[in-house]
């Protein structure tokens, strides 16, 4: 398991020295709607790519479509140099909605991933431990999803994508239902997770500020039909200072994209 | 709700906040614990009820008219004698509960697979409901007569009662199907999960539920079947037998002990079934009733 101190050098569009974790290259109608046009973009390993773009663009679509459970229309994902394939990659992924079952307790909630791919019960207990700890639900284990709190719910869902040791990691809006606290709260936990277990994280969020306090870089996309409008590199160090001039010059410059695409 | 009794390792933003744990607290299931009082009541209800009923049969005074004294009599002496032929009213009822369990058992065994695969693969049920729609509106007690005909003995009646108990148990499995929560479904799939895996850990514990809905109120039907099957002749036991027995000697008292009994253990039966929800689902909000 790659915990943290394996750190990436730099942040960027340098993907042409390495060969990418992941290659997407598709386009993809529902029935005579074209959702997707030509996206096409490179990953490198353990790269923490944002997507934005406007509501109803089609970015849950994308990331049906990189998670291996939809066929796009045309084009393919290849992780590895291989077609992804949940059957035999390891991908997770964070929904845009609630997705903890209400039958499990906290404990068998996040290691479903493990379960599924049967890891032995030794392990596993000794990795859910882990992974309950650093999202701060220690003691919560044998609680039912209905008796812990939303955001505790969403972290939950949060652990249960990071326990496995996955190549690529989805997180759709993840915490669009949360209030402005907990989501700064849960988006710091969610960075501190990923610098200790660093993973390829691909990240889709509408909010701007969101994606530039979070990303080693940002995918804009436009609408009817999505479209790559800008790739945008976020060379700051972390923690980042949401109120540092660079961070605000390159907000505005991804805010203007989306605003002229809008327009 | 209880504070987690060991502090997290990192005491920064991760930790569960006050917050966090008063909502916690605030969205604790409410539960309808059965008090002492309404145990209290309950036998107060009772003893008041069979004090009425003695006085007023002591007022009438008429043998078609039995109080709580004459059937008390009445069941000590079928549980110690016996009946006319020797028959205790144990013997009775343990095979009415055999024959129950045994058509029982086979609803469950066709009904809950039968729905599952009809649910996930809606097609079979949309094209075969010309056949399965109609049969259910045929009553049980209406195949009375084929079964005679056709069955005797321990499979006419597990037929009869497999019947009965069939479609609630069915539907329940095939509709709960439907409502599982696309986004679980999808959790499994995201992971890597088989379709065999889905239906193990997504689809089953979420209809599991359902089927016990369905259990209870395919017990229920089982139980009213049980009786109209053995007022048919040709056997010896059973309490809707001996009731016949002794309806045909206008010997009230047992006749009464009888209906007594059957609804002592419908009831004691979906007592059985309803603590096995509550052990079953402690995940799930609603108080079932
Ligand atoms: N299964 C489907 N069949 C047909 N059209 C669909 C389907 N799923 C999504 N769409 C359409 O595709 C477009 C993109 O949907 P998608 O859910 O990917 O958007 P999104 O970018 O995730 O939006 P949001 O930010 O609101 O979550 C929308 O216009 C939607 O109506
Ligand atoms: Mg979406």
């Amino acid at each position: 398991m790659a915990m943290a101190g394996d750190l990436i050098s730099d942040s960027g569009n340098s993907s042409a020295a390495a060969a990418p974790k992941l290659r997407v290259d598709e386009s993809h109608c529902y029935g005579d709607f074209l959702v997707h046009e030509g996206i096409r973009f490179d990953v490198r390993e353990n790269e923490f790519l944002c997507v934005c773009g406007p509501s109803g663009c089609g970015k849950t679509t994308l990331l049906d479509i990189l998670s291996g459970n939809m066929k796009p229309t045309q084009g393919s994902v290849k992780l590895d140099g291989h077609e992804i394939n949940p059957r035999r990659d390891r991908v997770s992924f964070v929904f845009q909605e609630p997705s903890t079952l209400p039958w499990l307790t906290v404990r068998d909630n996040v290691s479903t991933g493990l379960r599924i791919r049967r890891t032995d019960a030794a392990e596993r207990d000794r990795q859910v431990d882990a992974i309950i700890g650093m999202v701060g639900l220690k003691g919560f284990e044998d609680h039912y999803p209905h008796q812990i709190s939303g955001g505790m719910k969403q972290r939950v869902a949060i652990a249960r994508a990071f326990v496995i040791d996955a190549d690529l990691i989805l997180m759709d809006e993840p915490f669009v239902s949360l209030d402005q606290p907990t989501r700064e709260r849960m988006q710091r936990e969610v960075l501190d997770v990923w610098e200790r277990r660093r993973r390829t994280v691909i990240f889709v969020t509408h909010n701007i500020e969101e994606a530039v306090f979070l990303g080693d870089r940002i995918i804009v996309l436009s609408t009817k039909p999505a479209r790559i409008v800008a790739d945008i590199a976020i060379p700051l160090d972390r923690p980042r200072d949401p109120l540092s001039t660079d961070f605000i010059a390159l907000r505005t410059q991804c805010s203007e994209k989306l605003h002229a695409m809008q327009a | 709700m209880a504070v987690p009794a060991t502090a997290p390792e990192r005491d920064d933003a991760a930790a569960p906040t006050a917050a966090d744990v008063t909502e916690t607290a605030a969205l604790k299931r409410p539960r309808v614990k059965k008090s002492v009082s309404t145990w209290l009541w309950n036998i107060a209800v009772l003893i008041v009820t069979l004090g009425l009923w003695q006085v007023a049969t002591a007022l009438v005074g008429s043998p078609f008219f039995p109080g709580p004294v004459a059937i008390a009599r009445a069941f000590v002496d079928l549980v110690q004698a016996g009946d006319t032929s020797g028959i205790t009213l144990w013997e009775h009822a343990w095979a009415s509960i055999t024959r129950v369990m045994v058509g029982f058992a086979l609803a469950i065994l066709f009904g809950v697979p039968l729905g599952i695969f009809m649910g996930l693969y809606p097609r079979t049920y949309e094209n075969s409901r010309v056949i399965l729609e109609p049969f259910r509106f045929i009553p049980p007690i209406a195949w009375i007569p084929l079964a005679i005909i056709f069955f005797s003995g321990m499979p006419r009646f597990a037929f009869l009662i497999f019947l009965g108990a069939f479609f609630p148990i069915f539907t329940a499995a095939m509709v709960g199907v439907a409502r599982v929560e696309p986004i679980h479904r999808k959790v499994g799939l995201v992971f890597g999960a088989s379709k065999s895996w889905i239906i193990r850990h997504i689809v089953l514990p979420t209809i599991l539920p359902d089927i016990l809905g369905g259990m209870r109120v395919g017990l229920g039907a089982a139980w009213l079947t049980i009786v109209a099957a053995e007022l048919a002749g040709g056997i010896s036991t059973g309490l809707g037998r001996m009731m016949v027995n002794y309806a045909e000697l206008v010997q009230i008292p047992q006749v009464v002990v009888g209906m007594l009994l059957i609804g002592a253990i419908g009831f004691l039966m979906n007592e059985a079934l309803l603590l096995l929800e509550k052990r079953l689902f402690r995940w799930r909000w609603q108080v079932t009733l």
